[in-house]
């Protein structure tokens, strides 16, 4: 939460312009006004990576609820028509799957070209097949129930059916899976940022920030260590906000 | 029944508790019993109401991670069970009491084939060697009558229907010649006639072996036609013990009568078939007196305090816990 | 068991040739022609339709797509754009490398992993479960590449325990051995944390089950009732999680790889993304196919020889 804060306030929070140079303070150490000190090219440490948490966040957020609605409307549109289109659905999910997570990020991106939009298409492609499958499930059984089958009945119509009753049902599931796939998202984009297939720079990212270190790392270790920290904490947070909502949204808690 | 042999398992002022928020309230309080060589005594009741736990205690198998034997001795042969650690309650479980459960479905190791699983009770418990222990485990298998046993050996549970999972269970009970089987509710999950071929190989190999068995149910049709005395239980507390035909011919305590008159019998109208009204108390909110006071029609004052199991002045084997009947002489039923 | 198998593989043929089929026309999808990228925005007309032929892109695409597929399941992944030598032979040379990383990681995760869920699991509640989560969830946090530079930082910059270049000097086993310390336990420490969140899990799970109580009151032995009546039971989603890590764990071994500049698929990739060697590119999507095909159809017989149940499907 506070990082999320954080990255929303940015432009307010952060002392300096994270673009802004200064020869002279070229890897400094940190003083009162540069915090957590300055970059090889001068730029304020601190500033880049309320900066670059935007970015990451940002990119991420978008690809997973992109994934979310594509993913949880294919899985769920699946599950309830069922048959030739369920099957056709699930192997298209079950051959996105076949490709590693940052293979596949690897090849769109560096196919389509590092820009913001593409980075979220990549994503969210590797995205969209767990949700689909997460969203499927539920949605057989609750099909199955009486009160779908009540509804039917009646004369609802489809999309009423899907919505009101099925909807509810995946919700829960699909919000644990959203912290935890937010987790894995802000990893494959610092890790493609790493790579050098992320956000161009000079914009700051925190892979990209990281691999600027990496390159100093025998002088300047700091450089690559801030970034990581700040990484290190998103995830950390996103794994045990998703374990919570993981606890509280299974009663039986038997699982995981 | 004479009362001078030496019991085969005698259960002492047992109370299980178990931890619910912070505090251990009890499942069952102050429960005793015995059971002779080649006698079989039934524990009947509700869903819930200690029969299981019961059980459970006496094998020391109360998970220890929220539950705990507060206080009371389990006597096997004089032997205090309660006393003995893990290991040594390893040594009596399989060889001197065995357990059969409710769900053949679920109580058999889906990856394990029934004969390893049958062979393994010996294994533990015998100097048997491996091939002696299968030969002795396909005999048990053959005893417990699956067809063709030699060639099921091998197979995996979910190749066996309910009814023959539960003969797998037994055969697995009775690997070791144990002196008590306990057998929790063993033919609930199963289907009416099947129900009544396991019951009948259970009086059979009982009599065959001299063993004793506790068998637990809430069916009092099948108790009538297996049990030789009777525990009623109710909310943790036995409240009436008798023999089997005292016990139907002169319930004393309300809840037994009730209990009765919730099943249909052919010998009686339709109309008089009653359900209790009322619940069961929970065990976190147990009343300090009579727990069923609040359902029973006979309530009076005293009912407030907790009343004794006493025996009846007629029949010494009939006890009873209730102020108003246990007075009476069990004169009136 | 044997009909069981020879049902795994007839349904890893169609996959496989499904995901083939997505290589293909994700490759010839992507905007770009692939001749500017070779050659330059100011390439000429000639020199773009030379390449055209040389890759056969002038040919109708579902002459491609027949030829592509053909010439894949020969085993005959075509010619580098930028060094000109036979993809396969590439590969081959680099292909060890990433096998003995991602196979070392893969013995560490479960080695270590296993026995400390399962010890989580039986001590649930009490400090060791408690350190086993956070060290899991950490592990689950670590993007690849900063617990690699981590580790480099720390035994190799700060220790010196470690060549801070991992190169493995040919002839010289020792330094194939040092060279792969460290990338190893980088990613076997992650796959621990996996390994050891699904066992517990599940052993928690199997241990409430009603044939573990069967098992203890006939008297059979704690140590027993768990490495053997639970474990088999407890195993099948710990598989299921190894398999679906597997993927994960040749992303990361991409970082890894470069982070410690060791040679592998990792880095050729990169490199041909850098180069802009599309054909590479193209052969490297199908080894990485060929790949998570093996796996999926290893972790499916792995499910067959662990479950009797599964078997008879």
């Amino acid at each position: 939460m506070v990082v999320a804060l954080s990255a929303l306030l940015a432009p307010w929070l952060s002392p300096h312009d994270p673009l802004e140079q200064d020869v002279l303070l070229r890897l400094a150490s940190p003083t009162a006004d540069f915090p957590l000190g300055n970059d090889s090219f001068g730029r304020d440490i601190l500033s880049r990576i309320l900066w670059g948490g935007r970015v990451s966040l940002y990119v991420s957020t978008v690809a997973v609820l992109v994934a979310i609605v594509v993913g949880g409307a294919l899985g769920i549109l699946a599950g309830y028509i069922g048959g030739l289109f369920d099957r056709i659905v699930m192997a298209a999910m079950d051959v996105l799957l076949s490709l590693p997570t940052l293979v596949m990020g690897l090849l769109v991106v560096a196919m389509l070209g590092p820009t913001v939009g593409n980075l979220i298409l990549a994503i969210t492609l590797t995205a969209i097949a767990p949700f689909a499958r997460i969203a499927r499930a539920p949605t057989l059984t609750v099909k199955e129930r009486d009160f779908v089958e009540a509804g039917r009945a009646l004369g609802f119509s489809n999309v009423r059916l899907m919505v009101v009753h099925i909807l509810p049902n995946v919700v829960d599931d699909i919000l644990v899976m959203a912290a935890l796939w937010l987790a894995t998202a802000i990893r494959t984009e610092a890790s493609l940022s790493f790579i050098g297939l992320g956000v161009r720079p000079p914009t700051a990212t925190w892979g990209g920030m990281i691999r600027e270190g990496f390159e100093n790392i025998l002088d300047t270790p700091w450089l690559a260590i801030y970034p990581s920290l700040a990484i290190l904490v998103v995830m950390f947070g996103l794994n045990m906000l998703g374990d919570g909502l993981r606890d509280t949204s299974d009663p039986r808690l038997r699982h995981e | 029944m004479s009362d001078v042999r030496q019991p085969a398992l005698a259960v002492e002022g047992l109370t299980t508790e178990f931890r619910i928020e912070g505090r251990w309230h009890a499942a069952i309080r102050d429960v005793s019993f015995s059971v002779a060589r080649n006698e079989t005594l039934a524990l009947v009741g509700e869903s819930g109401c200690g029969k299981s736990i019961t059980a459970l205690s006496i094998m020391g198998l109360v998970p220890k991670a929220n539950g705990r034997i507060a206080a009371g001795r389990v006597l096997l042969e004089g032997r205090d069970l309660t006393e003995l650690d893990e290991a040594e309650m390893e040594t009596v479980r399989g060889r001197a009491i065995s357990m059969i459960f409710q769900e053949p479905m679920t109580s058999l190791n889906p990856v394990l084939s029934i004969g390893f699983q049958v062979e393994e009770t010996l294994r533990y418990h015998t100097s048997l060697s491996n091939r002696e222990a299968r030969e002795r485990a396909l005999a048990l298998l053959e005893h417990v009558k699956i067809p063709s046993a030699a060639r099921r050996f091998d197979d995996y549970p979910h190749h066996f229907s309910g009814g023959m999972r539960q003969r797998v269970m037994i055969a697995m009970a009775l690997a070791c010649s144990p002196q008590i089987i306990l057998a929790d509710e063993p033919t609930t999950a199963l289907d009416v006639t099947i129900q009544a071929q396991v019951l009948a190989l259970l009086a059979e190999l009982k009599a065959e072996t001299g063993m004793a068995m506790i068998f637990i149910t809430h069916n009092l049709g099948i108790v009538a036609s297996i049990a030789d005395r009777v525990a009623v239980m109710y909310a943790g507390d036995i409240i009436e013990t008798a023999s089997v035909e005292a016990l139907f011919d002169h319930p004393m305590h309300p809840y037994t009568e009730a209990l009765l008159s919730s099943i249909p019998r052919v010998d009686r109208d339709a109309g008089e078939l009653k359900p209790i009204a009322g619940q069961v108390p929970p065990i976190t909110a147990m009343p300090a007196g009579c727990r069923y006071a609040d359902r029973c029609p006979l309530r009076v004052a005293r009912c407030a305090t907790m009343p004794p199991l006493v025996p009846l002045a007629g029949d010494r084997a009939h006890q009873v816990r209730c102020w108003v009947r246990a007075g009476d002489g069990g004169q009136t039923p | 068991m044997l009909t069981y198998i020879v049902k795994r593989l007839l349904v890893a043929v169609p996959t496989l040739l499904a995901v083939l089929t997505v290589v293909f026309f994700f490759v010839r999808i992507a905007p770009g022609d692939p001749a500017f990228i070779i050659l330059g925005d100011q390439a000429s007309q000639q020199a773009i339709a030379a390449v055209h032929q040389e890759l056969g892109l002038d040919r109708p695409m579902l002459v491609q797509y027949l030829d592509f597929m053909s010439t894949v399941l020969r085993g005959d992944l075509g010619m580098s754009l930028v060094t000109h030598r036979p993809i396969w032979s590439e590969v081959a040379n680099v292909l060890p490398y990433t096998i003995e990383l991602t196979l070392t990681a893969l013995v560490i995760g479960v080695v270590l992993g296993l026995p400390l869920g399962i010890a989580a699991a039986r001590h649930r509640n009490e400090a060791l479960d408690y350190a086993a989560r956070v060290f899991s969830l950490l592990g689950l946090s670590f993007p690849a590449f900063v617990s690699a530079i981590m580790l480099l930082l720390a035994f190799a910059i700060e220790l010196h325990w470690f060549p801070v270049i991992s190169e493995a000097r040919p002839g010289d086993p020792l330094s194939r051995v040092s060279a792969l310390v460290l990338p190893a336990i980088n990613l076997g420490l992650i796959m621990v944390a996996y390994v050891m969140r699904v066992a517990r899990s599940s052993m928690l799970g199997v241990l409430g089950e009603d044939y573990i109580r069967t098992a203890r009151s006939k008297g059979v032995p704690a140590r027993v009732v768990i490495w053997r009546h639970a474990l088999g039971n407890a195993l099948i989603p710990v598989v299921t999680v190894v398999g679906l890590y597997l993927g994960v764990l040749i992303g990361n071994s991409v970082l890894t790889e470069i982070v410690f500049n060791r040679p592998g698929l990792g880095k050729l990739i990169v490199n041909s993304l850098n180069q802009r060697d599309y054909t590479m590119l193209e052969g490297l999507m199908v080894i990485y196919a060929f790949i998570i095909v093996i796996v999926n159809l290893l972790t499916d017989l792995t499910y067959g020889l662990i479950d009797p149940r599964v078997r008879q499907r």
